[in-house]
């Protein structure tokens, strides 16, 4: 009956629609109008059935274009939420490459306007584009430059010598802070190259054009010389300056805070504003903010923080610095600074607030009479922040190590000296923002504020007879790193912890298949496993689910290859790219993945002053949802790979 | 009975050779009539616009006609229409500038004659949906009745009629308040974005979806049936 072409307008309308999501945003408009002139456009109600678990498969797959749809198994009657598909998401793929039936449900949870696609279609794009099939085969996120670029920059600092580099920075007093200036206005009427000069002769990037009573009217900078003018054929250079200005400028009232400017910068996607009077353009002029001033603005630079948290002398001081650590932290994570960059300042931080409450509390102690027993002694950062990847101020979990005093009777008063300054440092911390650890896993208590003897009978009985539950709950011991003391004691008992690894080989197997306690949802555009708990219902739990099964396995190799240094997930898994070379590349994306994870984690924990670790899907954009997806895969190799390495099936109960 | 009456009339004429192929065989999909037990998932629906250089159906000519094609409650894209008309006597100049089409794009259009036949070659017995459809329906009824001496055959619905049965009951009184059910205020309230108001295609889009989404409140109001939606 189809004796015309389809209606232009309504195919181009459709292609518009469908172009502004992967995998289409990287076809082109022609390929676009070709695949819309194929589709149906459905309208679904809240709780419409669109298929269900073991359905034959169908002839479409789906983007949603407006609402959202749930995907979800039934396992045992009850329903597990495994995604939640919304605006620009494709579901019902394995109508595309399965065989016989849908192994999810899909229900409309609001009104959604989807795009059915027809199975076809897709399977002769898959054909014919490499892009497209590059994104049902998962690759995408491999391909996403300034991953790669981020991760380049991260090596080169690296390879410069990380310590080093970052030490340099931190001793750097240079970084003087840029404070307000006489801002320099011109009239809106003056030739272009008359401004040019004001700029030259007064060595500055930009120039505001203002009126006669220096309101402000627009903003001339380098860039607009560049680009307007000398970029430009033809004599421009005597036209007046209000031809190539930006206007209008962008106006603040004075007094905004760093963090303040940060997030305006980011949102105005501007690099220079205006302060006036009153904050809009009708006052005048009172001062300008660049990019570079909010960027080296005092207070904010790990430098000048540094010092003032060395020369803290009370911990009123220590707490306020604390604070503005979070700022720093909140600038970073906004400007996407490289997380192995912001980790490496923020460990140098944390530990220089620990070494500074210590030495109050002995400085306390002394003056009440309490002297510190002339013994060795080590003070450990214990989980993530031995790890160095504290960058939220989650719990603490320290221990105090001691060199065995000669006899009995003097090993219970220096335990007692000891505890006393656990209980002072421990406290301090808390004033700091760092919460208890709810396992009272601290330096306070007895237990775990104990003599090398004492440490070592705990190491032997979790690696001689290792038993589920408690290695589950040992697994952070196993990252302690010296903060404070005798680091060669730390490293005394590192050493024989390795050795008794070695001894007894059995322990890998138990301590990989604890790695594996959590596994990754596996799977096509299933990947998101959410909580059921009702408090966290409808989140996904990012530690336990994503961040976990990587330290877990990076702990376990690093402990199989014996490695001594105190090191972090990421430094970890890079450390056995290069003893295992045929792991190397699978190391590397682990490294990458757990980088994204500790941003993700970072970036929710700061914009919801939590502890970041329950993510609501909702809340990620699309790059993110994409390589939380890809990352999973990753796990999931890792994991595959600890169950070959340590033949774990055989134990698996 | 006065239907069956005419469609006999116009297939006669068809027997005789007076009518041209094409328009023939639009009328022999009539034979058979929609059955109202006839579940909506199973009809086919052509959803059109057309835009006309005025409102007076007896001066104004058709300048496009646009329309898409719904299987049950969905939009077939590929099921679309869309044809430009030449027209030599053009009547008001408002609608040139409502509706954007250049004299160019008109004098590039079909002829009236070849744009109503591929029209009708491509409505089928289909379902028509329209806004304000009366109008719509009239302009193509005028052209059919001044060529062919015939009218449309096809059932017809109209997407403001129904949209106000459906919130307000049948015997709501319009008259004072029509701006409430113009085609911009409803997408509005069910929340369609509007694109590319103002073209026959356009338009034809728009309450296509609009029309997908009044089914859905039908359903639930137990019109399931071709019958219970056309109240016959």
């Amino acid at each position: 009956m189809q004796t015309t072409t389809p209606s232009n307008t309504i195919v181009e309308r459709v292609a518009v629609d469908l172009g502004k999501y992967p995998p289409f945003d990287r076809l082109g408009a022609d390929k676009n109008r070709e695949i819309a002139a194929s589709l149906l456009v459905e309208y679904h109600e809240e709780g419409e059935m669109l298929f269900r678990k073991g359905d034959e498969l169908g002839g479409f797959s789906y983007m949603v274009m407006k609402g959202a749809v749930r995907l979800f198994d039934t396992i045992d009657g009850e329903e597990m939420l495994v995604d939640l598909c919304d605006e620009g998401d494709l579901f019902g793929v394995r109508a595309i490459f399965g065989t016989s039936t849908y192994l999810l449900s899909a229900q409309v949870v609001e009104e959604s306007l989807l795009l059915a696609i027809p199975v076809e279609t897709i399977k002769a794009l898959v054909q014919s584009e490499p892009v497209v099939a590059a994104f049902f085969t998962g690759a995408i996120a491999r391909s996403v430059q300034h991953i790669e670029h981020s991760l380049s920059e991260a090596i080169d600092l690296r390879k410069s010598g990380s310590d080093a580099g970052i030490r340099s920075l931190l001793a750097n007093d240079a970084l003087v802070v840029d404070q307000v200036r006489n801002v320099i206005t011109c009239a809106p009427d003056i030739p272009i190259r008359e401004a040019a000069r004001i700029m030259s002769d007064n060595n500055i990037g930009s120039i505001i054009v203002a009126s006669a009573n220096r309101h402000p009217l627009g903003i001339i900078t380098d860039t607009d010389l560049r680009k307007k003018v000398v970029a430009v054929a033809g004599p421009v250079n005597e036209r007046p300056v209000s031809d190539i200005m930006t206007s209008p400028v962008y106006t603040i009232t004075a007094g905004k805070t760093v963090a303040d400017m940060m997030m305006l910068m980011v949102r105005a996607k501007l690099r220079h504003f205006c302060i006036t009077e009153d904050g809009t353009a009708n006052s005048p002029v009172t001062g300008i903010i660049s990019e570079h001033d909010i960027v080296t603005s005092e207070g904010v630079n790990p430098a000048v923080l540094m010092k003032a948290i060395t020369q803290s002398e009370s911990v009123e001081q220590l707490v306020q610095e604390r604070e503005k650590a979070e700022k720093l932290l909140r600038m970073y994570i906004a400007q996407e600074v490289a997380i192995h960059f912001i980790t490496s300042i923020f460990t140098e931080l944390n530990d220089a607030l620990i070494v500074k409450a210590i030495e109050f509390s002995v400085a306390d102690m002394k003056r009440e009479g309490i002297e510190l027993p002339a013994v060795e002694f080590c003070w450990l950062s214990l989980g993530s922040e031995g790890r160095k990847e504290q960058l939220l101020r989650t719990d603490q979990d320290n221990a105090i190590l001691f060199r065995d005093p000669p006899d009995e009777v003097s090993r219970d008063s220096v335990q007692r000296a000891f505890l006393e300054l656990g209980k002072r440092v421990s406290a301090i911390l808390v004033a700091c923002g760092f919460t208890p650890c709810p396992a009272e896993i601290m330096a306070s208590n007895p237990d775990w504020c104990q003599p090398l003897s004492g440490w070592m009978s705990y190491f032997r009985k979790w690696i001689g007879t290792p038993e589920p539950k408690a290695l589950m709950n040992s697994t952070i011991f196993f990252d302690f790193r010296p903060v404070f003391g005798s680091t060669s004691l730390a490293l005394e008992m590192k050493r024989e912890i390795n050795a008794e690894i070695e001894r007894g080989r059995g322990f890998l197997q138990f301590f990989a298949k604890n790695a594996l306690q959590n596994p990754p949802p596996l799977g096509f555009f299933r990947n998101f496993l959410v909580e059921k708990s009702r408090e966290h219902a409808h989140e996904f739990d990012i530690k336990a689910r994503a961040m976990m099964p990587l330290s877990d396995a990076a702990r376990v190799l690093a402990c199989e290859f014996g490695v001594n240094d105190f090191l972090g997930t990421v430094e970890r898994f890079r450390r056995i790219g290069q003893l295992l070379p045929s792991f190397r590349e699978l190391s590397e994306e682990a490294a990458q993945a757990y980088e994204f994870l500790m941003r993700l984690r970072t970036e929710r924990g700061l914009a919801e002053n939590s502890s970041g670790r329950y993510i609501d899907p909702e809340h990620l954009n699309k790059m993110q949802r994409q390589e939380l997806r890809n990352l999973f895969t990753t796990i999931g190799q890792i994991q595959s790979m600890l169950n070959l390495r340590y033949q774990l099936d055989y134990i698996r109960a | 009975m006065l239907e069956f009456a005419r469609k006999m009339q116009v297939s006669r004429r068809c027997k005789k050779g007076l009518l041209p192929e094409r328009v023939c065989r639009y009328v022999s999909l009539f034979d058979h009539p929609l059955r109202r037990d006839t579940p909506l998932d199973e009809v086919r629906f052509v959803i059109f616009d057309t835009e006309t250089s005025g409102f007076d159906l007896a001066s104004d000519r058709i300048l496009s006609i646009g329309a898409v094609a719904m299987k049950g409650s969905k939009i077939d894209i590929a099921d679309s229409f869309e044809v430009l008309l030449r027209q030599e006597a053009i009547g008001g100049k408002e609608a040139i500038s409502v509706h954007g089409i250049l004299k160019r794009e008109l004098v590039e259009g079909l002829d009236e004659d070849e744009a109503i036949c591929r029209f009708l070659d491509y409505l089928g017995n289909g379902v028509i949906v329209a806004h304000h459809a009366d109008f719509d329906i009239g302009m193509v009824g005028k052209v059919l009745s001044r060529r062919y001496g015939m009218k449309l055959f096809n059932e017809a619905l109209d997407t403001a009629s129904f949209a106000k049965r459906l919130e307000k009951g049948p015997y709501y009184n319009l008259a004072h308040k029509s701006g409430e059910y113009r085609l911009d205020n409803l997408c509005a309230r069910y929340g369609i974005r509007l694109h590319d108001r103002h073209t026959s295609s356009g338009d034809a889009y728009l309450t296509a979806q609009l029309f997908q989404r009044l089914l859905a409140v039908g359903r639930k109001a137990g019109i399931d049936t071709v019958g219970k939606l056309l109240l016959k």
